[in-house]
């Protein structure tokens, strides 16, 4: 990972005290965070803990009972919001399996926003074209996706995202379904947007060690947020629980070997991009 | 005033006479010198132009019966028209299926029923409420409306066939204007919604056309053959089709296909025209799938042979 910075003190998103209720419980309860232009900031926790319901409340699919959430300074449906953020789903769960839709297609897809959604111009290609090339499928372009391999077919979903020229991309649990060198080159991609692109990223994953080891800050999401910091500093798993009062750890969360594993380290330096024999 | 069918017709039929002394068949290309058999043609062409583009969209959404759906919907809006006599038949029944499509369009938006299912609980309480009314209320009149459910596309007049050109073009340009939000929506509804695309409306949009389109459909070929050129030449197309855009030319070529030979066959063996095409677009499927199984098979066997020989 590089060290420059160019993490700004702007915010991209603010979510304020945010109370989200699914079926008459709270899902998460008076979640505060703030996100800023340039942050790659990975969100793990165990199912359930309320990851896809935080990020489907700043796509503005979910409603909050209590608190707002702020992208640019505008709520999630606003016209402010438009075309900040693109959402770049799981491609393993996703993406239609029974018809034919090339790369090309699919990205091309990313150029709509609410002002032209309407115009099926040509004009667009040159943004997709560059999107395609960012995710390095040039010679893929005119493939159809099902016929793609796992790591293929997700930097085809991100390509869409890019080409929507949105500075912040959400994405969820993108590395499902991929072998380790896929999910290397997609993380070291995504670092690569952060610094040479100024996006900012917010990552779902249930792979700790892949987080810990690109995102420049990790949170932990369990209702609420009970970890908020750097990789180097995250807690095992025991830790979380003791700060949440609960012994029992091994309660089935799939992700226990690995956060013992890189919770036991020597925390004082950012490790290298490395994806570790343990995740397969 | 001339219509856009009456327009249209006139402008291919000098075309349709010139090629007809090369035909096959006995009476197959009285198709296309006999006015009422080119309105035939014409009309069936128009609706698998349009039917290529609905059926691509509508395999995606996993809605393949919302043709025979719909189709029998619109049975409840025949046997209302028939009931308070006066009431015009089409009219009535591109209401009942736009009303059908929205609620269907809305229960699976609102997720609380799966596609089909909501097709299938539509088209059953529709085609009974027509059912009950004709009994309760109007005697001895279901033979008209076996006749709607049934069509013909043989009996496809001037009225019509303008009719059918308006709404094909409207639906057409609509779709046009709409292609690329409709296809981010079904490909991604999630992400389509975050980038501003209006879901909602283009998926509203969308069952309006499309329930619009397929009671056209039933008056020409029937409400049981709505389903075969909505789906068969889409299905097909999959098949063969590298790209989304080239599967919606693929089903119009299937679809254009399989209505000349249904035509053609129904022709020479004086069978129903509508029966025909629709068994003919199935059959297409059938032989499409079986012939690119064996291409499948066999082509790692021929590059096997073609590194032997080489070897």
């Amino acid at each position: 990972m590089s060290d420059q910075n160019q993490v700004s003190l702007e915010p991209i998103l603010e979510v304020d005290n945010v109370t989200v209720r699914r079926n008459k419980t709270d899902v998460i309860k008076d979640v505060n965070l703030v996100i800023h232009r340039g942050e790659f900031v990975g969100i793990v926790g165990p199912n359930g803990g309320g990851k896809s319901t935080l990020m489907q409340s700043v796509l503005g699919i979910l409603r909050p009972v209590s608190g707002s959430i702020q992208i640019t300074g505008g709520s999630p449906n606003s016209r402010q919001a438009y075309g900040k953020m693109a959402w770049v789903s799981q491609a393993a769960a996703h993406l239609p399996k029974k018809i034919r839709l090339t790369v090309q297609e699919l990205v091309s897809l990313g150029v709509l926003n609410h002002k032209n959604w309407f115009i099926p111009g040509r004009s667009t290609s040159a943004q997709t074209e560059k999107a395609i090339e960012m995710v390095g499928l040039t010679h893929l372009a005119d493939r159809d996706v099902n016929n793609l391999s796992g790591g293929e077919r997700q930097r085809a979903v991100i390509a869409r995202a890019l080409a929507s020229e949105a500075e912040f991309l959400l994405l969820d649990e993108p590395m499902v379904g991929m072998d380790r060198a896929s999910r290397h080159a997609l993380l070291k991609l995504l670092d690569e947007f952060c610094h040479d692109h100024n996006k900012t990223i917010l990552m779902i994953s249930h792979d700790v060690a892949a987080i810990r080891q690109t995102a420049h800050r990790m949170i932990y999401l369990e209702e609420r947020i009970w970890f908020d910091g750097p990789p180097p500093d995250f807690p095992s798993l025991e830790e979380i629980a003791r700060l949440r009062g609960i012994r029992d750890v091994h309660g089935g969360h799939h992700y226990n070997h690995s956060a013992e594993h890189c919770g036991g380290g020597d925390h004082t330096k950012p490790s290298p991009v490395i994806i570790r024999k343990e995740d397969e | 005033m001339m219509g856009l069918g009456v327009w249209l017709h006139e402008l291919v039929s000098p075309t349709m006479e010139a090629i007809s002394p090369y035909l096959p068949g006995d009476v197959f290309p009285y198709f296309f010198t006999m006015d009422m058999f080119q309105r035939a043609l014409l009309a069936s062409f128009v609706i698998t132009v349009i039917a290529g583009v609905l059926g691509s969209f509508l395999l995606i959404r996993n809605m393949a019966l919302i043709g025979d759906g719909i189709a029998h919907v619109t049975f409840g809006g025949v046997a209302v028209s028939m009931v308070l006599a006066g009431v015009p038949t089409l009219p009535m029944a591109t209401f009942f299926a736009v009303v059908a499509a929205v609620l269907i369009f809305e229960l699976q938006d609102r997720g609380i029923l799966e596609g089909d299912t909501a097709i299938a609980i539509m088209m059953t309480g529709a085609l009974a409420f027509g059912l009950v009314a004709l009994r309760i209320w109007g005697e001895g009149i279901t033979a008209n409306v076996e006749r709607f459910l049934y069509g013909n596309v043989l009996f496809v007049d001037d009225a019509s066939l303008d009719w059918i050109c308006t709404i094909g073009i409207i639906a057409l340009f609509l779709l046009g204007v709409i292609y690329k939000s409709l296809l981010a929506t079904a490909v991604d509804p999630v992400a389509a919604r975050v980038q501003g695309i209006p879901v909602k409306a283009i998926g509203l949009t969308f069952a309006i056309i499309t329930a619009v389109v397929v009671v056209l459909m039933v008056k020409i070929i029937g409400a049981l053959l709505v389903t075969a050129l909505l789906v068969s030449p889409a299905a097909t197309a999959q098949q063969v089709g590298k790209s989304f855009r080239s599967c919606i030319l693929w089903s119009q070529f299937f679809g254009m296909f399989s209505v000349l030979l249904g035509i053609y066959f129904s022709a020479e063996k004086d069978t129903g025209a509508g029966a025909m095409i629709a068994l003919i677009a199935a059959l297409v499927f059938l032989v499409v799938v079986v012939f690119k199984s064996i291409v499948t098979r066999l082509s790692p066997l021929v590059s096997k042979l073609m590194e032997r020989t080489t070897i």
